[in-house]
């Protein structure tokens, strides 16, 4: 065994640098690791947080591969003990992380080919960190099309990220709501609905996907319908990491281990594995 | 192999001697007719011919709480914790020794597991043939009556008053010859040792899987929409017994506790089962398997496909322990997978 597998469950401190509110239950974080090094971890990744005497929970990576400097941005939903403690946290105090880990999204597959980003609610959070590193490297990259989903107005995140991303000419971004709001002008319907609004081009296109285990089915089924093979849809599924690296049995998918051999699927992959989508 | 005889006599100074060394454990009736491994003391009457002990031997090296960590929360520092204490297993039947060896397999895996590799290397094992087959237990016909690795020594008891000891690590016969040397087993005693083998493989067999266990993975595979899923869960009170008790089941949760002065803590895992309802939950309370059918057909999948998909064994060593610590009378592998064969064979 290697020293670092000899601790596997020991985290590292990190110190929260710094805390922006994205609604009135998402939080943006942004840590800094205490022994200044880089996180190494890539799109889709994601790393266990410990808040001591509260617990650990699995959170994806928001933002990009660390190319500078060594912060890293966890978006997290006010749900449960350790979300709350994260959200009761101040700057300066510190967190224990370990990871990352999981499979990722295969950024070098989607060089020269345009991407369909597909973002149900909170989906979003894993997403930025590929649409982000494409974003730095938007040279490499053909289309971006940016699909964002969320209950209600009031749901979304990174509202003005969401702004500046539209503001620019080489992304295309489509938002709709399952509810509207006297204010929301913008499309009204499920994420489904976005789908045959667009011109895509099937074979150059890769999909990539978080959202709702509902949302799944649906979307894979518009994507398919467009023309878009098995193999060029990605998804990213959620389960309850408890171990990380694939012992613990939580985030079992059929005879995956979603920590391990996920969280990040080629559909081709999992289409016939029943408990997947 | 080498291999030697030991009489009956010569056990307590052994037992002794290792005992200096070693948390020793043997088998001993409980309660009537129930087994289970205790710590040695002079005075405590092995149960050499039990059938099966009642509670599942994996706690030896995946005890059902483990500390993992002890933590600062102040400081946000945490320090490894490895408690694995130099102990030996003796009378651990086969089929417990392949379980284990199972488990030693799927903690490899990916990122190694220290704390149970580390308790798994500190334990010398002693295997003991059966001579008895508990009433639920059908070991034999998932192959599981022999097994190559995963011990230290490996007794049948050929007399009321010998053994057949049959070594297969350096570590074991360093311990078997502690006291001095011991006589080769002749050619008798190894013909014994087979035939005790022989007579209690032939009981296991007379009840168990009809068919070859190695196409239970293929069975599987065309029974994702059986009906005995729902026909059997319906009757399962999501208790987990049945994971509990099993040798090979692993699953565990993590949870953590901060001491009176809230200055400092320990977080633990401790033993989980997929049958409870928890189980799959994640945040937002959705849970990917809601009802008793899916999680009930998610072990046997486990046990049947998912493990024997990866290791090349099958996940259950037919010990019996689930058939009789259920509490509704379902739980009982051979006749679900038999079920499973017997549905196939008349659709194909």
């Amino acid at each position: 065994m290697t020293p670092d597998t000899l601790f596997q469950y020991v985290p590292s401190p990190a110190t929260l640098v710094k805390k922006e509110k994205l609604s009135d239950f998402v939080t943006l974080f942004t840590f800094q690791p205490d022994n200044g090094k880089a996180l190494m971890h890539k799109p889709g990744q994601f790393i266990m947080v410990s808040v001591y005497g509260v617990g650990e929970a699995p959170f994806s990576v928001s933002s990009p591969p660390n190319a500078t400097g060594s912060t890293f941005e966890l978006a997290v939903r006010r749900i449960g003990n350790v979300t709350n403690a994260m959200h009761n946290m101040r700057e300066g105090q510190k967190v224990g992380i370990r990871g990352p880990y999981g499979s990722s999204f295969p950024v070098q597959d989607f060089v020269g080919k345009d991407t369909l980003f597909v973002a149900g609610g909170l989906g979003y959070i894993p997403l930025r960190s590929l649409l982000h590193y494409q974003l730095r490297h938007r040279d490499e990259f053909g289309r971006i099309i940016v699909m964002i989903g969320c209950r209600n107005p009031a749901e979304r995140i990174f509202v003005d990220q969401i702004k500046e991303l539209e503001a620019r000419e080489d992304v295309e971004v489509y938002e709709t709501v399952d509810c509207g709001d006297d204010n929301w002008c913008g499309n009204v319907g499920l994420i489904t609905t976005l789908l045959p609004k667009i011109y895509i081009e099937p074979d150059i296109t890769h999909v990539a996907m978080v959202g709702p285990p509902v949302m799944y089915k649906f979307v894979i089924q518009e994507c398919r319908n467009l023309g878009i093979s098995r193999e060029s849809i990605y998804v990213s599924l959620e389960r309850h990491m408890k171990c990380g690296i694939g012992k613990c049995g939580h985030c079992q998918i059929n005879g995956l281990n979603a920590c391990v051999e996920g969280p990040v699927f080629k559909y081709h992959d999992i289409q016939t594995t029943p408990e997947a989508l | 192999m080498t291999s030697y005889t030991v009489y009956m006599d010569q056990l307590p100074g052994l037992l002794e001697l290792w005992a200096r060394e070693f948390q020793v454990h043997v088998p001993v009736e409980v309660e009537n007719g129930i087994y289970d491994f205790v710590p040695w003391r002079k005075s405590e009457e092995i149960a050499w011919e039990y059938d099966v002990a009642y509670n599942p031997l994996k706690r030896f090296f995946l005890p059902p709480r483990e500390t993992l960590l002890r933590f600062d929360p102040a400081n946000c520092t945490a320090e490894v914790v490895c408690e694995a204490p130099r102990q030996l297993i003796f009378g651990m039947h086969p089929y417990d020794v392949k379980a284990a060896n199972q488990l030693d397999t799927l903690m490899r895996k990916d990122v190694p597991d220290y704390n149970f590799i580390t308790r798994k290397k500190n334990t010398v094992i002693f295997a003991l043939e059966p001579a008895a087959v508990a009433r639920n237990a059908f070991w034999a016909s998932v192959d599981a009556h022999k097994v190559d690795a995963g011990y230290d020594l490996y007794w049948t008891r050929i007399s009321s008053a010998s053994f057949h000891v049959e070594v297969s690590t350096r570590r074991g016969k360093e311990l078997l010859l502690a006291a001095g040397g011991l006589e080769l087993s002749t050619a008798a005693d190894r013909e014994a040792a087979r035939r005790a083998h022989q007579r209690i493989v032939k009981e296991s067999l007379r009840d168990g899987l009809k068919y070859p266990w190695r196409e239970t993975s293929d069975i599987l595979n065309r029974a994702w929409d059986s009906t005995l899923w729902q026909h059997r869960a319906r009757h399962c009170f999501s208790c987990g017994t049945c994971n509990l008790v099993c040798p090979t089941c692993y699953c565990f949760d993590m949870k953590e506790e901060l001491d009176n002065t809230l200055t400092k803590g320990e977080r633990y895992r401790e033993w989980d089962g997929c049958m409870m309802d928890s189980f799959s939950r994640v945040a937002g309370d959705h849970n990917f398997r809601p009802h008793t059918r899916e999680r009930f057909r998610h072990r046997y999948y486990r046990k049947g496909k998912y493990i024997l998909d990866k290791t090349g064994q099958l996940g259950c060593v037919g010990c019996g322990r689930c058939v009789s610590g259920c509490t509704s009378g379902i739980a009982d592998p051979k006749t679900v997978f038999n079920e499973l064969w017997e549905a196939d064979r008349h659709d194909s």
